[in-house]
């Protein structure tokens, strides 16, 4: 529209698009499935330790590529993508994003050190041989760099949920659960992705051990997941005001269709309705990747809702 | 002692007409598609034949406690030393989280810098000559008042202290310079 006092466009409330989301997706899934894999190794296993566990495989390759992934979108969303190096030299630390930075600072690195501990036996089978020298030097220091990725892991998925909760203009992403429930999405979708590429990547059997200790988890990260997002939608409501407007994004637009197919019908929904199948079935191959992969695009699906339905409602 | 510059927009006085917008964008070499201030024009408001409009200031509120300067990762967004919210471009990797986390929405990519831009009350130009903004100088009708809220015998302190005056989204907790005078005339909103 013509108004006298100019151009609107500047003003728009959604200032981040989907390469944030995106990127928020990786650093969960990057995070959430190295928790996972070094989680369950951590967990009492029953089977020998000394032999590196397809599960555990699979998140020392989807950690740091994820992260990486992740990362290049960032970069890439600046305005000014080559003098990215400014934000490694400068530091706010009442900033979310420059405490992030010198987390993932930390974490990428050592999630590549980790991958090339686990994956150990099978860089020469990729032609990467010339790594094993370093793996091998790196293997004594296992435990340190395991305990260390461990709480990098949890402050990387944290992070971005804190990184958009700080914006006290927006309602429905100033809430104190956002951080939690990114969390565990990421979890989610960490256990979707190591079941996917353990099977695909490292010819686990259906039948594995790893994978079924790992598959028991989804349910309660499920659980756990519905209930923050029911946390989330009541105290927007109860809050009142501006808070309980955002929450027409549940009922109107493309984000509620977002939400109701893509979050809920396909994120919780398909995973749900499998474990109705019979046994037989839903433990084949084609059964579990179908229900990996629905749980992939739900998390997906549920930062694309959070990062536009949460900036197009302002207080 | 440090000045505290505060900026006042009589919403009586007011008429609308867009000589702060212009003046603000040759001052400042504002880039064309982007704007550090508009007047936002509301209404009619009341029964024919008494109608008006309401006034609204879109700029920089330059906030004594800025979400702004707190979100930026690098420092490029900070309080010079009389507490102006100013943005130092070369610092700026255009991550646009102040951008997102302003609450006014004053804030922009400048498409030529490629770096955070907005009004910070003229400071490298006119302030520093001891002028008034650009804005404050070509108000035909004298609708907005600058100064050292500091400084008790300024022209801002002797208004707010005489004056019923509100801030903008004052409950986020920002607490922002430019202060408003309501217009005296009701309204009912639709």
């Amino acid at each position: 529209m013509n108004n006298i006092w100019g151009d609107m466009t500047q003003y728009e409330p959604v200032t981040w698009h989907w390469v944030i989301a995106v990127y928020l997706f990786l650093a969960g899934l990057s995070a959430g499935s190295l928790l996972i894999g070094i989680g369950l190794r951590w967990a009492k296993s029953e089977i020998n330790s000394a032999q590196e566990v397809a599960t555990l495989k699979a998140a020392a390759v989807i950690g740091p590529v994820a992260i990486c992934l992740g990362l290049a979108c960032l970069i890439f969303d600046l305005t000014k993508p080559f003098d990215f190096w400014l934000i490694l030299v400068n530091y706010n630390f009442e900033s979310v994003m420059a405490i992030g930075v010198l987390a993932l600072l930390l974490y990428t690195p050592l999630a590549f050190a980790y991958a090339m501990i686990v994956l150990r036996d099978d860089l020469p089978k990729w032609g990467m041989a010339f790594l094993s020298p370093i793996a091998m030097a790196l293997l004594p220091m296992r435990k340190l760099i395991e305990g260390l990725l461990f709480v990098l892991a949890i402050g990387v998925g944290a992070y971005t949920g804190f990184l958009i909760s700080a914006m006290n203009a927006y309602p429905m992403l100033n809430t104190a659960v956002l951080p939690a429930l990114f969390l565990v999405s990421g979890l989610s979708a960490g256990a979707a992705a190591n079941s996917v590429l353990a099977l695909l990547m490292f010819n686990s059997d259906v039948h594995d051990f790893e994978l079924g200790r790992m598959h028991r988890l989804e349910v309660p990260v499920m659980a756990v997941e519905i209930l923050f997002l029911l946390m989330l939608f009541s105290a927007l409501y109860f809050k009142g005001g501006a808070a309980a407007a955002a929450l027409a994004s549940l009922s109107t637009g493309l984000w509620a269709n977002v939400f109701w197919i893509g979050v809920v019908g396909i994120g919780f929904g398909v995973p749900l309705l499998f474990m109705l199948l019979p046994a037989a079935t839903r433990h084949s191959k084609g059964a579990m990747l179908t229900v990996a992969c629905a749980s992939l695009t739900g998390v997906l699906a549920l930062r694309h809702f959070i990062v536009y339905a949460g900036q197009s409602y302002i207080s | 002692m440090k000045k505290r510059y505060v900026m006042i927009h009589d919403e009586n006085r007011c008429i609308g007409c867009q000589a702060c917008n212009v003046a603000c964008r040759s001052e400042n070499s504002v880039p064309e598609g982007v704007t550090r201030l508009q007047v936002r024009v509301e209404g009619p408001f009341g029964e024919a034949p008494d109608l008006h409009f309401k006034y609204h200031r879109v700029s920089c509120q330059q906030c004594e406690n800025a979400p702004c300067v707190t979100v930026c990762p690098t420092g490029a967004a900070y309080f010079d030393d009389n507490g102006i919210v100013t943005i130092n471009k070369d610092k700026c990797v255009g991550c646009m989280y102040c951008v997102a986390a302003c609450p006014y929405k004053v804030r922009f990519m400048n498409p030529e810098t490629k770096a955070a831009d907005k009004c910070n009350f003229c400071k490298d130009t006119r302030l520093a000559r001891g002028e008034d903004p650009a804005c404050v100088s070509v108000c035909p009708t004298d609708a907005l008042t600058f100064g050292d809220a500091n400084d008790v015998n300024s022209e801002v302190s002797k208004l707010l202290n005489t004056k019923i005056s509100y801030q903008d989204k004052s409950h986020l907790g920002t607490q922002p310079r430019i202060y408003r005078i309501p217009t005296k005339r009701g309204g009912i909103q639709s």
